[in-house]
This record gives C-alpha cells, sequence and structure tokens, in this order.
C-alpha cells in the first residue's frame, strides 16, 4: 500500500514509499513510468518521502515505522544511503526539507513527541537538534516556512550570508498546532495555535508571494480545515479561519507551488480550494 | 477572490477502491492520487487494494500542437497590446483595440480551420470550442469594444449573425449549381435564410430565378422585389440622423403591411411567409426555427424586422424575450446561451465569470480580460478587484504554460505585464524548469538575471555545477560556481584541480584557468590555483626569475593548502639551481622555506 508519492522539483521522477517498506524513484518524463531505484533499508512500513533541493544533487529522505529517518543520495547513477538518523524512540512520521537558502536541513516529527532537526555540515557529518515533547502522545507533521529575512533583501550587501529566521509549523496528536523559531541556535516553540479538537494529522505552511502574510493550513482528525494568517511580519497575531468540516478524517493538505489552491485529502474524495 | 457559488465538476479516478481514502501529491502541472491504507470508517476492505498512482492533469490544451499556435500567436498579440502608448487620444486607442481583437479572433478562425481540415473525430469538440469561443468574443468585440450605438449596432450584429451561420452559403451553392435551382426542394429555404439575414440582394437574385418560371405571377414577383429593394439599411457614414432613418423605415413597414392586409401575396404560400417575415410577424418567425438555429439569431432578424434603431441599453430585454421564446422547449440553457445573454446584459463581469467555470483553458478569458482592462472597460463596470481580476486570470493563465517544455519562455512575457505578483510567481515557477541541457539552462539564467532575479541565479548555477562536478567535469563546475558567485564551491572545485594536478601532474581545462582574470578572486583556494598554474607556466617558459618570485610570493601569502606545501617544496628546488634567479629572490625562498621547512618537519 502505498502512503506517499512525491514529485522531484521539476516532475521528472517520483518517490513513492509504502508499507513493503521499499522506496521507489521512477522516471516519469514524457508520461512514462521506469522504475529507476528501489531502496530498501527500512524495517517497517515507510510513511513519508521528501525530496531535497536539486542544487544539492539528487537526494531523498524517507521516515518510518521502524523509528528510523534515511537520507538516499543519488552518485553516479546509483542510489546509495547517505545518512541514517536512529534518535527516535518511536515511528517518525513526517519529514520536511527546509529551503535551500538554509542549507540541508530537515525536519523528522515522530510518534515519540520529539522533532529532530537535521543539519549537514558537510563531508559526511550532520549536525542533530531535538526539541523533546513537542507534541505530547506524538507528532504527526511538520512544514518549514518560506526563507524570509527581517527588512529587505536589497539592502544585504551581495556575498554576504543573510540573517534568515527558521521557522516551521508542526501538528500533533495533542490537537495543536505548533509554530518553532530558531533564536541563538536554538529552537524554541514560538506560537501554540488551538482550534482542533482531536489529532491534527497535517500541516502545510504556504509559499511566500511577497505579501507580508503568512499563510498555515492545518487538517484534523475531527475533519476540520483551518486555515491560520498571520498579518504582522513579527509573526505574532494568528487568525483561524475553518475552511470546511468535512464528515470524515482529513489526512492531508498540501499548497500548490504559488500557494493559490490548497489541496485537500481525506473523507472519500480529494478536493481543491481556491483561496 | 470570490467564491465559486457553481458546483465544481468532479473528475472521478479510475479503479480506486470502495471506501479508501485517495493520498495524493502536488506536481509542476498535475496531481498525482493514489490509493493509501486509511479506509472509512464502518467499511472492510474489498479486494486487495489498487497500487497503481494515477495522474491528474489539469488541461491537455497546451499538448496540442495545432493549439500551440494559437497560444504563439496570441502571445505575439498580448505583448503588443502591452505597448499601446497611455497618451494616445481615446479615438485613436479605440480603433487600434479593435483591430487587436479583430487580429485575436483571425487566429481563432486560423487555428479552427486548421483542426477541420485534420477532421480527427476527438478534435470534433475542440473545433466546437474554438467556435463558441470566436463566436463570443466577437459579441464582446461588437457590444464593449467597438461599442456600437443604436443604429450602427444592429448592422454589426448582422454581421455577427451572418459571420456564424455558414451554412445559408453551402445550402445556397448547391441549389445554384442544380439544373433547375428553382425547382430545387432547399430552393425556398435558401431565400427565406437569405431574407432571415437581412441579405436582400440575394434573395432577389434568387427570386429572379423563380419569376421567370411563374410568368402568370409576374407581378407579385416583381412587388416583392420592390420591397425588398426599398427596405432602408442605416447608413452609418451617411448624413442621415436616426430619426431620419427611423421615419423612413416605418413607412416602409407600413407599406408592407399594406401589402399583406391587401392580400397581395395571398395566392402564392412562399411570399406570404417572407411577407411576414418582413412585417416582422413572430409567430412565422418562430415557425422557421430550424433555418435560423440559434435565438441569438432569433433576436437579430427580430430587431432587424421590429426595432432596427435598438439602443444598447435596450438589448436585454429583447434578448431575454427570445431567448425564452426560442427554447420553450428546453428546459435548461447551455453555458453558451447564458454567456451569450450576459453578454447583452452588458454584464462583463458575469461574462468572464462564465467563460472561466465553461472552459477549462484560461487563454479565452485572460487575453479577452486583459483586452477589456486595456479599454478601461472593466473598472466602470464597478468590480471590487477591477485590474486585479486582469491579473488573476493572467497569472493562471501563464501558470500554466509553464509546465510545458518549450512553452514556458511565453508565460514569462505575461508574468512580466503582472505588475503586483507576476514577478514573484515568476521567480516561484522558474525553479521548476528542468535544465535538462546546458543551453536550456543558459536560457532560464538569461531571463532571471535580465529581471534580477539573484536568488534564482545563484540556485540554478548552483545546481548546474552539482551537475557538472558529478559527471568529472571540473571546467564546466568551475565557471558555473564563478557564475552563482559561490566561494565555498569555487574552493572545493579549486581542490579537485588540484588533487588531479598531484595525481597526475597536469593541469585540466587550461583555457578557463588562464583567463579568469578577476574571477578568481572570488576564493583563495582558486587565487592560488590560478597562481600556481600560472608559475607553471612562467617555468616552462624558462623565465626563472618571474617564477621564482611568483613562488615566493605564493608561500608568503599564504594561501597554499597545507597538503600542497610538499609540492611547492618540491617545485622551488630545481630554482634554487637555476642561474637567473635573482640574488635576493635566492635568499628569500631560502628563507622562506626555511622557515617553512620546519613546520612541515614537525
Amino acid at each position: 500500500m502505498v502512503h506517499d508519492a512525491q514529485m522531484d522539483y521539476y516532475g521528472t521522477r517520483l518517490a513513492t514509499c509504502s508499507s513493503d517498506r521499499t522506496v521507489k524513484i521512477f522516471d516519469v518524463k514524457n508520461g512514462g513510468q521506469i522504475l529507476v531505484a528501489d531502496l530498501r533499508g527500512h524495517e517497517g512500513p515507510v510513511w513519508q518521502v521528501a525530496w531535497a533541493h536539486p542544487m544539492f544533487g539528487n537526494i531523498l529522505a524517507s521516515c518510518s515505522y521502524d523509528r528510523k529517518v534515511i537520507i538516499w543520495k543519488e552518485e553516479n547513477g546509483a542510489w546509495d544511503k547517505m545518512y541514517e538518523y536512529c534518535g527516535h524512540e518511536s515511528s517518525v512520521n513526517s519529514v520536511c526539507w527546509g529551503p535551500y537558502d538554509f542549507g540541508l536541513i530537515l525536519a523528522c516529527g515522530s510518534s515519540d513527541g520529539a522533532i529532530s532537526l537535521l543539519t549537514f555540515t558537510g563531508d559526511q557529518q550532520w549536525d542533530v537538534k531535538k526539541i523533546s515533547n513537542a507534541h505530547t502522545i506524538g507528532c504527526n507533521a511538520v512544514s518549514w516556512a518560506p526563507a524570509v529575512v527581517p527588512g529587505s533583501l536589497i539592502d544585504q550587501p551581495s556575498g554576504q550570508k543573510p540573517n534568515y529566521i527558521k521557522r516551521f509549523v508542526s501538528g500533533g496528536c495533542d490537537n495543536l498546532v505548533k509554530l518553532w523559531k530558531e533564536e541563538d541556535g536554538q529552537w524554541k516553540e514560538d506560537q501554540k495555535l488551538e482550534a482542533h479538537s482531536d489529532w491534527v494529522r497535517d500541516v502545510g505552511w504556504a509559499p511566500s508571494i511577497g505579501l507580508p502574510t503568512s499563510t498555515i493550513a492545518s487538517c484534523s482528525q475531527d475533519g476540520r480545515v483551518f486555515i491560520w494568517t498571520c498579518d504582522d511580519p513579527a509573526g505574532n497575531t494568528w487568525t483561524a479561519k475553518l475552511l470546511h468540516k468535512f464528515s470524515d478524517v482529513v489526512w492531508h493538505v498540501s499548497w500548490s507551488i504559488t500557494g493559490n489552491i490548497l489541496a485537500v485529502s481525506g473523507g472519500d474524495n480529494k478536493v481543491a480550494y481556491t483561496l | 477572490m470570490e467564491e465559486l457559488d457553481v458546483e465544481p465538476a468532479i473528475t472521478n479516478i479510475p479503479a480506486a477502491s470502495d471506501g479508501k481514502h485517495l493520498g495524493f501529491a502536488w506536481g509542476p502541472g498535475d496531481i498525482l492520487a493514489y490509493e493509501t491504507l486509511y479506509m472509512a470508517p464502518g467499511m472492510c476492505a474489498k479486494g486487495s487494494g489498487c497500487s497503481f498512482i494515477h495522474e491528474v492533469r489539469k488541461d491537455e490544451d497546451i499538448y496540442s500542437p495545432i493549439l500551440r499556435k494559437l497560444f504563439n500567436e496570441s502571445h505575439h498579440i498580448f505583448v503588443g497590446l502591452q505597448t499601446i502608448r497611455e497618451d494616445l487620444p481615446s479615438k485613436n486607442k479605440k480603433t487600434q483595440f479593435v483591430s487587436i481583437s479583430k487580429n485575436y479572433r483571425s487566429v481563432i478562425r486560423a487555428c479552427m480551420e486548421e483542426l477541420q481540415q485534420v477532421a480527427a473525430s476527438v478534435l470534433v469538440l475542440q473545433v466546437s470550442i474554438l467556435l463558441a469561443i470566436e463566436l463570443i468574443w466577437n459579441l464582446c468585440e461588437v457590444l464593449f469594444i467597438d461599442a456600437a450605438p443604436a443604429g450602427p449596432l444592429l448592422l454589426h450584429l448582422l454581421d455577427w449573425v451572418r459571420l456564424h451561420k455558414g451554412d445559408v452559403d453551402e445550402k445556397a451553392r448547391e441549389v445554384l449549381q442544380s439544373e433547375s435551382p428553382a425547382e430545387h426542394h432547399d430552393y425556398w429555404d435558401v431565400v427565406v435564410s437569405y431574407v432571415l439575414q437581412g441579405r436582400f440582394e440575394e434573395a432577389r437574385q434568387m427570386l429572379v430565378k423563380q419569376a421567370t418560371l411563374q410568368p402568370a405571377a409576374r407581378n407579385m414577383y416583381k412587388l416583392m422585389d420592390t420591397l425588398l429593394s426599398k427596405m432602408p439599411f442605416y447608413n452609418p457614414g451617411g448624413t442621415q440622423t436616426l430619426t431620419e432613418f427611423d421615419v423612413k423605415w416605418r413607412h416602409w413597414h407600413e407599406e408592407v403591411d399594406r401589402c399583406l392586409q391587401d392580400n397581395s401575396f395571398a395566392s402564392n404560400q412562399h411570399l406570404e411567409i417572407i411577407c411576414k417575415i418582413l412585417v416582422g410577424d413572430e409567430d412565422t418567425l418562430l415557425e422557421h426555427k430550424e433555418l435560423l438555429s440559434t435565438w441569438y439569431h432569433f433576436l437579430v432578424t427580430r430587431l432587424l424586422f421590429c426595432h432596427p434603431t435598438v439602443k444598447p441599453t435596450e438589448l436585454h430585454y429583447y434578448a431575454q424575450s427570445c431567448m425564452t421564446m426560442f427554447l420553450d422547449l428546453r428546459s435548461v440553457p447551455e453555458p453558451l446561451d447564458s454567456i451569450l445573454l450576459a453578454a447583452f446584459e452588458f454584464d462583463i463581469h458575469q461574462v468572464i465569470k462564465d467563460c472561466s467555470i465553461a472552459l477549462n483553458n484560461w487563454w479565452f478569458v485572460a487575453h479577452l480580460t486583459d483586452l477589456l482592462d486595456h479599454c478601461k472597460l472593466l473598472q466602470s463596470h464597478n468590480l471590487h478587484f477591477g485590474s486585479n481580476l486582469r491579473e488573476f486570470l493572467l497569472l493562471e493563465y501563464a501558470s500554466g504554460l509553464f509546465t510545458h517544455h518549450s512553452l514556458w519562455q511565453l508565460a514569462v512575457d505575461y508574468f512580466d505585464n503582472c505588475p503586483e505578483f507576476g514577478h514573484v510567481y515568476l521567480e516561484l515557477q522558474i525553479e521548476r524548469v528542468p535544465l535538462d541541457t546546458e543551453r536550456k539552462a543558459l536560457k532560464v539564467l538569461r531571463i532571471c538575471e535580465q529581471r534580477q532575479m539573484s536568488e534564482q541565479v545563484r540556485s540554478i548555477c548552483k545546481i548546474m555545477a552539482m551537475r557538472a562536478l558529478r559527471n568529472n567535469r571540473l571546467g564546466s563546475a568551475l565557471s558555473w560556481s564563478i557564475r552563482a558567485k559561490d566561494a565555498a564551491f569555487a574552493t572545493l572545485i579549486s581542490e579537485r584541480f588540484l588533487q588531479d594536478y598531484c595525481a597526475r601532474g597536469t593541469f585540466s581545462d587550461l583555457d578557463l584557468i588562464d583567463n579568469l582574470g578577476p574571477a578568481m578572486l572570488l576564493s583563495d583556494r582558486l587565487t592560488f590555483l590560478v597562481k600556481y598554474r600560472e608559475f607553471h607556466k612562467l617555468y616552462e617558459e624558462n623565465r626563472f626569475s618571474e617564477a621564482a618570485k611568483l613562488l615566493l610570493s605564493l608561500i608568503t601569502a599564504k594561501i597554499a593548502p597545507r597538503s600542497f606545501w610538499m609540492t611547492l617544496l618540491t617545485d622551488a628546488l630545481p630554482l634554487l639551481e637555476q642561474k637567473e634567479v635573482s640574488h635576493s629572490a635566492h635568499c628569500a625562498l631560502h628563507c622562506g622555506f626555511g622557515h617553512d621547512l620546519c613546520f612541515i618537519l614537525q
């Protein structure tokens, strides 16, 4: 049973993962479907896959019930394990790569309630930061905010690395949606958004179209999909708007590239909303 | 954004087992759907489930080779439209806008003709869609862009109907080419059709053929001929005012009515019918539904014979009643009917909205709205997002183009002309263009550089540099990383170059390294690489003095990587034996190396 499928940046490759513990990669150029790789390494159903930005090469992350996160890399046409992270005590449910401006950084959410952040520091080394007890009972989803610099990017002298504020959103079994911010190298809980009455199954931070507003979508076991918006650039006041209440659990939310369509799945059909 | 008050179309995904939840993922232009483990509560799995992944694509039109011409040529017109100067007097602008509208329409027609020639059954739908689009566009041009007042309005509407009812000419041709046209079974249909369309010259010519066959009825035919020739048509270029025309027309109308009352045509059923049509008898008109075939033909014909001085503001009343009268057998009007009705009501917003819903491609609404916006028609209709509607539609259309492997380049111009979000949409979309070849990457890069999209430039160069490095094309990787101004990467690649040198004793990509110029300052390692190569060149050219000086500066500048010190040492030894090397350089080398030698030996 396929649990997740993700297209790469250009829509030329497809990665799928399933309960048969494998991760498969297909070449889907020109409408074809050619199996390019069959990656084995997990010992349990694989829940999610995520493609890193192509500037880092062909890199794919996968997370599984076996508590592991594996990062795969393609070298000379062959796929191999680049890194294996075993720091969680329970199923890892979600992985999400940060914006490429932050480098190669992966957020992982697990049923042990913790969120890990794996940063590639070069030469096969990965730095690990863990947020323990991010959500009691478990974390189901993580999603990064787009890279935004406080103030104008135009003012930055070229060549200097801008001071990005790293933020991401997570959803958990405590029915909460939480926002996290990195300050002085440490991750802190920035906001706690309450609206759902059951487990939050997925969260998605909308892409930025240059406006000072931020938008997040969250969906839950309670059948509701909420849209959270924040108008102030400091990111302090968030307002929730109920998009829709479905008759059944909603599993997945996902924004289109330009953030003008939100796709939602759950219940008995797939629905897309324009916002 | 306004909410849709219409149920969106449902797309069924085949082979999804009952009760299983669908998962999905976004691709650049489509959505992937697949069955998941999850199930609706209360249901049990039937069968082993489906392990396929379905690709749901929003619109296939961009892949049609004939439609591609439509996209290409309309792009050309679009770009030209954006450059019309704001300061032109409005009268000149109107002429230009009408001309542009006609250009768009001729592109649609050309496309239609090509499609018709291909004659594949699957394209029939495509042709009928284009026909409908051109019909709507033409009406919008007449009503909104040309904005004809009472008088010319009817003439334009007559042209409109004539243009879109091509089968009359076909039938006429058939009849005229027959042995005895006046006895052809379609003869009277043709005559009546001509009359219904106000084509009296042709009607009269046809009637002459019948007249010669019936010498006994000669007077009747003469009378009809006179009536037809005397019907007044408004002349927009003439000196007659609308009122004068109206008086003349009413005069003529009374004359026709008198003929009816006098039973002048009573003995000839066909001529009697034509007379009733000329007087505008609704029942007679409705009896010819088959010849009229559409309610809007009925509308224009009715106006022609009842109210030729119709004002634009009166149109909607007639349109509504004609539609009701004509369509009484059908319960629900089709989308095309609603759109045309909205146009007759001058509800531009409704027209655009209905077209957006009815068509699966944004091409039509995007271009038409853009043109209407240039005519300053959107604002005057009190929309609360006047110009944003234009931008919204253009953005949607252009985003759709972006998924195509070559049409994406057209999309760039559309984004350029969307002042609010065009730039950021372009930024988000252009990163997704697959950089299959170096040539394509350069194309994308040029577009980004021209628009000061420095983030995207950096990203693309980095991707290309990475790719080149993976394929061991060091020279290419180096030039990409220089273009990306990526010091770290340049350092990495320079190291590789140096490693290669140590392994093989020679440098690769000498052309590139020798001609870097100031770019070599991007990273210390790169500078060292260039200078080191220079040192070798000097040595080969027996310019030992300079070579020694250079080597010395390399050592003292401390930009040599540690791993290279032994190599530099080895390089220095033969120099020390050269007589040409100056004494001071000699000493310096000794000292310099003496110091470092201790370091190395530690």
